[in-house]
């Protein structure tokens, strides 16, 4: 659609050097990677049986009732116990399990009741269980997949609308703007938080889980696009009222060519620095709305209902807090400090305190 | 040019548009005016006088000579006393409440709080109280009464040394004026309106201590439908009128009860405290004498309950249920410090009462839940005993119907239906789901999956529901579970939108359970059946009521009409068993589980009687047989600055366990 310019370009040189972000941003990288392919990793599926001479890869297919390995039932088989049970055959059958050998929804009690248990390497549960004997580590990692494609989908709406309206408004001017600066003032003066707990709670639950995680990102999107469009309208007067816009007016460029040409890629440098924020206020808006309960519908893991569960139960199970609260710095740090690095890289200034 | 100025004029328009909208939005704001600080004083004592003159049917004025000769009073003097003799009178109290009460009515908008049983139901005095343990009648403002020969007319002799804790004696009066009260369009609490209108006949005044009560119909606990009624201060509420709710928001009103709240005691938002009423007239009565012991009774607003637990262990609040497991086990567990030092007790104690009917209740006009087989299933994919014995640890009982704890009105012999994969697969494929699909759920020839939302009210039952999600799945049944909070919950199923809910109605002591509510098809649909007794085809499903599996046989409105008449309790013993077993067989309410018990953690000051509380009741606070002892809350905070120990107490009151 639109190249680089040659000074974006030196501006994404000067990301690199700045170490502290760079490095973060790897790592967010990396992380996404792996959340991607996280039913490799963590996940009560095995990763390869080998029965009877035939090899199966269960992650990704149907699923497999037990008796396609011998057991007697015909729901899901327990390949934890199906690795188990061919160790004590020793027939020359077996079961890789991934990692961490659980998914975030199964109840693994170790004694039969259903309490939290401490971290412990034998019984693989790293981070320890949660107050129905879930384990954490998978909740957290799926929690933290859910929380970031949740975020980066924001993101990219937010986005979206907000720039065509604020770019139109600072385009179009005049009468359009005046009427959308008053809608934006008076929508953006509704409490977002009230607003989708409100909406959210009428919503029916006959909808499958993906769908109703889709109808709050909506919401949220619904009530949360208005603070782009001003940074837009603003940057868009000022690049139209710029010689060049003039001149390719006159030389009789269409309005589509001038904003996608002219106007966008010149007010890129304002939008991108914006962009870690608007994902860490997403990830803090949707912990927070799930430690309200208002959030995620369960069972759906998420970083805010363990940090509630966490709270809940300080004295008696700190690991579930610790470990739900240091992701989540984690997470946000890792994002801000992408923030901070673009931005500062963006900054027409070279020298400044941030070096 | 053209094109541009077209545009200008159309946005403008546009504009035009949104201005009046928003001018239109803000326009409403005017009619909410307040009605002022309601200074002006209103009488209503006329207004009652022209009622009661209105109604000559319903309030009739005789003489002493007018009552019936032959009549045999009874007045439960022999029952046993309650509580224990050592209790002390005498010092402070203190509690924890989540909500500061959002009013000081009892009647009305938001009256039915969490707060209420301490104004009325635990505290105000009744004609005559159930005996805790013996469940037959103690007199409260009543020192004798007597059954009419109808069976259900009841005749009562007031105790004249009753007070209001203002000092006006407590009349016949507050009671026909309690009628009034009740069915008055002001109090704007329909419930009430249509139970004191329909559930009685007339009220008869002898003289200003004697009058008699009939009720509807003649019932084997006929007279407790007379002797729980508490009358009305018809001095306090002289100024009930139109703006009623608003009036009397924050009145205390005067209680014939052992507790009152004062007026300097009411801390908006923050505290809220009851007082011993000075010389209250029954302290001396014999079941009363040795409750209602404590001075004061402090209330603080505490909204999370893991603050009040905190709370507790510091030891700023005096005592703390314990009923979830969690906190028995992990949170206060028996090895804690602060236990083993015999600072703190924990008691257990198994009570017998109607329980709950907490379950899943199918509801049974949605799709592929009207097929029998279905709902078998579903009865067999439902693991309720993994979850007595996983989360609750193996303390709560499975409830094996919906109508337990009534005694022999719950001795149909019926047994839920246990968890069995093989026998819900069975019944799923005898209804057509026998293919698993690639999830593991199963489906039918239509490719339908079977798939229901499970829903409840309760944030608490969160991790209920997802056990039985998970369980669900291996019999390839999907429960799609969604936790409302308690009004979204309570709203679902009263517009019957549910498919599946977890839900629990509480029951009050009574002789028996109530039928008519759940399973009469008048709750189901508007007129369920033709004259031939064939369904009408043109039904529509009834909002607003309690029959939540939208249950409708023509058989079952033929016994629970029977049983709702018959004056015989042998009678209604056996319809009552009946119904049960048809209900059963109809399966479409899972019975879930219940607690057989309650437990909670108290500071050593706390004392409570030798048996720790009557067979009855519902909670360890409800009956008031405790009381502080001051003398050893010093000695317990000295020997915690010194380090001195004493023997811990962890005591479980089995003698009524089932």
């Amino acid at each position: 659609m639109f190249r680089f310019n040659p000074q974006t370009l030196k501006k994404l040189r000067r990301f690199r050097h700045i170490k502290r972000g760079y490095y973060s941003f790897l790592f967010l990288s990396v992380l996404l990677v792996i959340l991607a392919f996280g039913e490799l990793l963590v996940n009560s599926r095995a990763l390869v049986v080998s029965y009877e001479g035939e090899l199966y890869f269960p992650t990704y297919t149907n699923f497999h009732p037990g008796t396609d390995f011998g057991f007697d039932y015909s729901y899901e088989v327990n390949y934890r116990d199906l690795k188990r049970h061919f160790e004590e055959q020793d027939q020359g059958n077996w079961v890789i399990m991934p990692l961490v050998p659980y998914n975030p929804y199964e109840n693994n009690a170790s004694n039969g009741v259903f309490r939290p248990s401490p971290p412990s390497f034998e019984s693989q549960h790293y981070l320890g269980t949660d107050t129905t004997s879930r384990d954490i580590l998978a909740r957290l990692f799926y929690g933290t997949r859910i929380a970031l494609i949740f975020a980066l989908a924001f993101t990219v709406w937010v986005y979206l609308i907000g720039i065509s309206v604020g770019c139109a408004m600072g385009y179009f001017g005049g009468v359009f703007d005046l009427f959308f600066q008053r809608v934006i003032e008076i929508w953006s003066n509704i409490p977002f938080l009230y607003m989708v707990i409100i909406v959210f709670s009428v919503i029916p639950s006959s909808l499958s889980i993906p769908s109703r995680i889709g109808i709050l990102l909506f919401i949220m999107v619904l009530f949360s696009w208005t603070g782009m469009t001003y940074n837009m309208r603003t940057e868009t007067y000022k690049e139209k009222s710029r010689d060049y816009i003039a001149a390719a007016r006159i030389l009789g460029a269409s309005d589509t060519r001038i904003v996608f040409r002219h106007i966008l890629p010149n007010v890129l440098a304002t939008l991108v620095t914006f962009m870690p924020f608007i994902v860490v206020s997403a990830i803090s808006a949707i912990t927070a709305l799930d430690f309200l309960g208002f959030g995620l519908p369960p069972p759906t893991p998420s970083l805010g209902e363990l940090l509630k569960q966490g709270t809940a139960n300080l004295r008696t199970a700190p690991w579930i807090v610790s470990a739900a609260f240091t992701t989540l710095v984690v997470l946000l740090t890792v994002v801000t400090f992408i923030g901070e690095a673009v931005r500062e890289s963006f900054d027409p200034k070279k020298f400044t305190v941030y070096r | 040019m053209n094109k541009a100025s077209f545009e200008r004029n159309w946005l403008r328009l546009l504009a035009i548009f949104a201005a009046t909208l928003v001018l239109a939005a803000c326009g409403g704001g005017t009619d909410g005016d307040a009605q002022g600080e309601a200074a002006e004083v209103y009488d209503n004592t006329e207004e009652v006088k022209a009622y009661y003159a209105a109604n000559p049917e319903f309030f009739y004025f005789k003489t002493l000579a007018d009552l019936p000769a032959n009549l045999n009073w009874e007045n439960g003097a022999d029952l046993p006393e309650m509580g224990s003799p050592e209790a002390k009178k005498g010092g402070t109290e203190y509690r924890a409440l989540q909500d500061f009460p959002r009013t000081l009515r009892t009647l009305g908008p938001d009256a039915n709080g969490s707060f209420r049983p301490f104004l009325l139901d635990n505290v105000e005095m009744r004609i005559g109280w159930r005996h805790q343990d013996e469940f037959d009648f103690i007199p409260g403002l009543a020192t004798e009464w007597a059954m009419g020969e109808d069976g259900r007319t009841v005749y009562v002799r007031l105790d004249p040394a009753a007070r209001w804790s203002d000092g006006e004696p407590v009349t016949t009066d507050d009671f026909l004026f309690m009628f009034w009260f009740y069915r008055s369009p002001y109090v704007t609490a329909p419930w009430y309106n249509n139970f004191y209108s329909t559930m009685f006949t007339n009220i008869t005044r002898y003289d200003d201590l004697t009058f008699s009560i009939t009720s509807t119909a003649a019932k084997p606990d006929a007279d407790s439908r007379v002797l729980e009624l508490t009358p009305k201060p018809q001095h306090f509420y002289r100024e009930v009128g139109e703006d009623f709710v608003d009036r009397y928001q924050w009145r205390v009103a005067p209680t014939t009860g052992a507790y009152t709240v004062r007026e300097s005691d009411i801390k908006k938002g923050r505290s809220i405290a009851l007082t011993r009423v000075k010389d209250w007239w029954a302290r001396d009565k014999k079941h009363f004498r040795y409750r209602y012991n404590a001075d004061r009774i402090q209330f603080s607003v505490i909204r999370d309950t893991e603050k009040m637990f905190e709370a507790f262990r510091r030891g700023d609040l005096d005592q703390n249920s314990l009923n979830l497991s969690e906190y028995w086990y992990d949170k206060l567990p028996d090895d804690a410090p602060e236990v083993q030092a015999g600072y703190i007790h924990k008691s257990v104690f198994h009570n017998q009462r109607p329980r709950p009917n907490m379950g899943l209740w199918i509801n049974t006009s949605r799709p592929l839940l009207d097929d029998l087989n279905v709902r078998l299933g579903i009865h067999h994919a439902t693991n309720f005993q993994l979850v007595i014995d996983s989360l609750f640890r193996g303390d709560y009982s499975r409830l094996q119907t919906a109508h337990e704890g009534f005694g022999e009105f719950s001795a149909s012999g019926v047994k839920a239906r246990e968890y069995d994969i093989d026998k819900a697969l069975a019944y799923f494929a005898a209804a057509g789901f026998t293919e698993r699909g690639s999830d593991g759920i199963l489906v039918n020839a239509e490719g339908q999956r079977l798939a229901f939302t499970l829903s409840s009210g309760y944030q608490s039952m969160r991790d209920v529901l997802t056990i039985l999600k998970e369980e669900a799945a291996k019999a390839g049944l999907e429960f799609r579970v969604e936790v409302l909070d308690s009004t979204a919950g309570w709203k679902k199923v009263q517009e019957k939108q549910h498919d599946i809910q977890l839900a629990g109605f509480s029951v009050f002591l009574e002789m028996y359970p109530r039928f008519w509510e759940h399973y009469h098809s008048d709750n189901a649909y508007d007129k369920a059946f033709l004259e031939d007794g064939s369904v009408n085809p043109a039904r529509k499903l009834k909002t607003q009521t309690n029959n939540l599996e939208t249950f409708a046989m023509p058989e079952v409105d033929a016994l629970i009409e029977r049983y709702r008449a018959s004056p015989d309790k042998a009678e209604m013993i056996e319809i009552a068993n009946e119904l049960t077993r048809i209900l059963h067989e109809h399966a479409s309410y899972v019975p879930g589980f219940y607690q057989g018990f309650y437990r909670i953690g108290h500071w050593r000051w706390i004392q409570y009687p030798e048996f720790f509380n009557h067979k009855h009741s519902r909670s360890a606070g409800q009956l008031f047989v405790h009381w502080v002892d001051e003398d050893i809350k010093q000695e317990t905070r000295d020997a915690m600055q010194s380090g001195k120990t004493f023997e811990p107490q962890i005591r479980v009151y089995d003698q009524w366990r089932d």
